[in-house]
């Protein structure tokens, strides 16, 4: 769906921004991109959904070359949810959504009111102009202006941003949805939880690099000591050891009473982050 | 790419409605409209100066129905006191003397030749009347050919980076970078509903003020002129807003474009003053195919092939700056 080989841009003569990136994402595959502020992704985003011309390298997108693709084909194959709700705030969510769905073919096109009750939208503020909804509510909107062309790729910029958990659990169910439709989704965010919980593969990006690329589940293992923490009870006494994994094949080996936990101790994907990169995500 | 530009001219249209933009291109109108034709044409009909005359002996006789009589010199110190432009004439001592504040010298000249002028018919040759329009016919003209070039230098230029210093405020610009659609059509649209929106405000604002007959004769001409002054006022409008960063620096440059561009040429169109570097200023073109649009006088080619290469040129930059302003978001 993505095939990104040695992807180079710069804003100016000494502002190189990207340093070569190779990177594919599967048909059908939810990848995430993450890195911290000013690291490229945002640039990286902008050359995939052709905002930003100039780069350097391959871009393919459903197998054509992003510079020879021509414009209006591509973006009507595409979804963009950007990082902040950019919506017209005086007119309502049905109107935005309508006013937005109408660039694209009709036969295309999403049930702007399923849309809207999926994704909880509250009925009474359907009529309502955007000025009045709160950040939640905007988001929601935003997400629907997203999936109302039914696009092939989706390119989703902080998709929890600005959602109470209830939300961001919605909003998770939503993208696992759409990917089991055959949607390819390319995820940039800070969210660990979303990136560890929704994406197939993550790519890390730091100063314009790729530093790391693979499963959560296998960056996580890769780099795990493989040690478990047991916290049990010992004579009345409440205790925590840690122990190597494969010591448990035999069994626990020391005196206990009671085992109140087994915890193996991985890494999270923030440790990973910072040990590939140096540097927090925010 | 028809269907798309449907779709945004009426967004954009609603923009419009929603900012009350119509509503007040129509009180304009009828505030320009009300002035005209119960202000301005009156005061232009009313004698440039009040003439007081102290004749206690009655030895002017010939005096014009203009001229207004006090009964003494109290009297018309009073008045002059209260009317600092009106011009005294004092016949107590046979021989005439004007009586009057002192002002600039070649008008105070011209306030004293007035006066005097009214205390005796009129005994010059006819001078040679150039042109077919009454003096009223005039001032109708010029006052709204001037009206309508500020509504469309300043209001309608005001108007569309209003919109789109709103649409960046927003952050909707970055949406229709990832929409199917040419990135023009989003400039043009903008550009037809103020075309539009000047063509209909040009043409009732000439009809009202300028009268019905007149007007429509003169209407082809003047709405091309509009469509000229509109494109290009709507260019530097959206330039000015795709390249400065808020509203308060829009402003500024307003500033200076009403200070330095429009005064000089205002001065130099309407008044005596004359400057040696007018003829190099752009605006002096667009505002004199207006007025020449007004009183039916032929316009260059030149000025055409000019107007028409600035509007050009004018667009490849605009859509340079929105492309900029594209990559910029998001």
């Amino acid at each position: 769906m993505i095939e990104v080989k040695n992807l180079t841009f710069s804003y100016g003569k000494d502002k190189q921004a990207l340093h070569g990136l190779d990177f594919t994402v599967e048909d059908g595959e939810i990848f995430g991109f993450l890195g911290p502020n000013g690291s490229g992704k945002s640039t990286t985003q902008k050359i995939l959904t052709g905002i930003l011309r100039g780069h350097g390298g391959k871009v393919s997108l459903f197998g054509q070359d992003i510079s020879a693709a021509h414009g209006q084909e591509l973006f009507q194959k595409i979804g963009v949810l950007f990082e902040f709700p950019y919506l017209y705030a005086n007119l309502s969510a049905v109107d935005n959504l309508n006013y937005f769905a109408s660039f694209y073919p009709r036969e295309q096109r999403r049930n702007v009111g399923e849309l809207l009750d999926a994704l909880e939208f509250k009925p009474d503020f359907l009529k309502k102009p955007v000025s009045s909804y709160s950040k939640g509510m905007r988001q929601r909107v935003s997400m629907a202006r997203a999936l109302v062309s039914n696009p092939r790729l989706l390119f989703l910029d902080e998709p929890t941003s600005g959602l109470d958990p209830s939300g961001a659990v919605l909003f998770r169910t939503i993208i696992e949805q759409e990917r089991k439709k055959g949607t390819t989704v390319f995820v940039t965010t800070h969210n660990m939880v979303d990136a560890d919980l929704l994406c197939d593969r993550v790519a890390f990006i730091s100063n314009g690099n790729l530093v790391a690329l693979d499963t959560p589940k296998r960056l996580k293992e890769k780099n795990s000591n493989h040690r478990v923490v047991i916290d049990y009870l010992y004579q009345g006494q409440r205790e925590t050891k840690t122990i190597e994994a494969p010591e448990l094949e035999a069994g626990i080996p020391f005196a206990h009473d009671e085992i109140i936990s087994i915890h193996s101790k991985e890494p999270t994907l923030e440790d990973m982050f910072i040990q590939y990169t140096g540097r927090g995500l925010s | 790419m028809g269907k798309g530009f449907c779709v945004l001219f009426k967004k954009d249209c609603r923009m419009l409605v929603s900012g009350k933009f119509f509503l007040m291109a129509v009180g304009f109108l009828a505030l320009y409209t009300v002035y005209v034709n119960l202000g301005y044409i009156r005061f232009m009909q009313m004698p440039p100066y009040n003439v007081y005359l102290y004749d206690p002996a009655g030895t002017q006789t010939e005096k014009s129905s203009l001229v207004q009589v006090v009964p003494s010199m109290e009297a018309m110190d009073a008045a002059l006191f209260s009317d600092a432009n009106g011009v005294g004439l004092d016949a107590s001592a046979g021989d005439v003397r004007v009586v009057l504040y002192k002002g600039a010298e070649h008008v105070d000249c011209h306030r004293a030749d007035y006066a005097l002028s009214l205390l005796r018919p009129f005994t010059g040759s006819a001078p040679e009347i150039i042109g077919t329009n009454t003096p009223e016919q005039k001032a109708r003209k010029e006052i709204t050919c001037e009206l309508l070039f500020f509504e469309l230098a300043a209001v309608g230029f005001l108007g569309i980076a209003a919109v789109l210093f709103k649409e960046k405020g927003m952050g909707v610009i970055c949406v229709h970078a990832i929409l199917p659609l040419r990135k023009e059509l989003f400039l043009l649209s903008k550009l037809a509903v103020f075309l539009l929106s000047d063509l209909a405000f040009a043409v009732p604002l000439t009809l009202l003020n300028v009268g019905v007959t007149d007007g429509a004769a003169i209407l082809p001409a003047v709405l091309l002129q509009t469509t000229i002054l509109s494109l290009i006022m709507a260019l530097v409008g959206l330039l000015c807003a795709l390249l400065l960063k808020d509203f308060r620096q829009f402003t500024l440059v307003y500033l200076m474009i009403a200070i330095f561009a429009a005064t000089p040429v205002f001065l130099s169109a309407n008044t005596s003053i004359k400057f040696d570097w007018i003829g190099y200023h752009p605006f002096y073109h667009v505002y004199m195919g207006l007025k020449n649009a007004y009183f039916g006088t032929d316009i260059s080619p030149a000025y055409y092939a000019g107007a028409v290469g600035i509007i050009v040129l004018l667009f490849l930059m605009v859509r340079l700056a929105f492309q900029r302003e594209i990559g910029k978001e998001g």
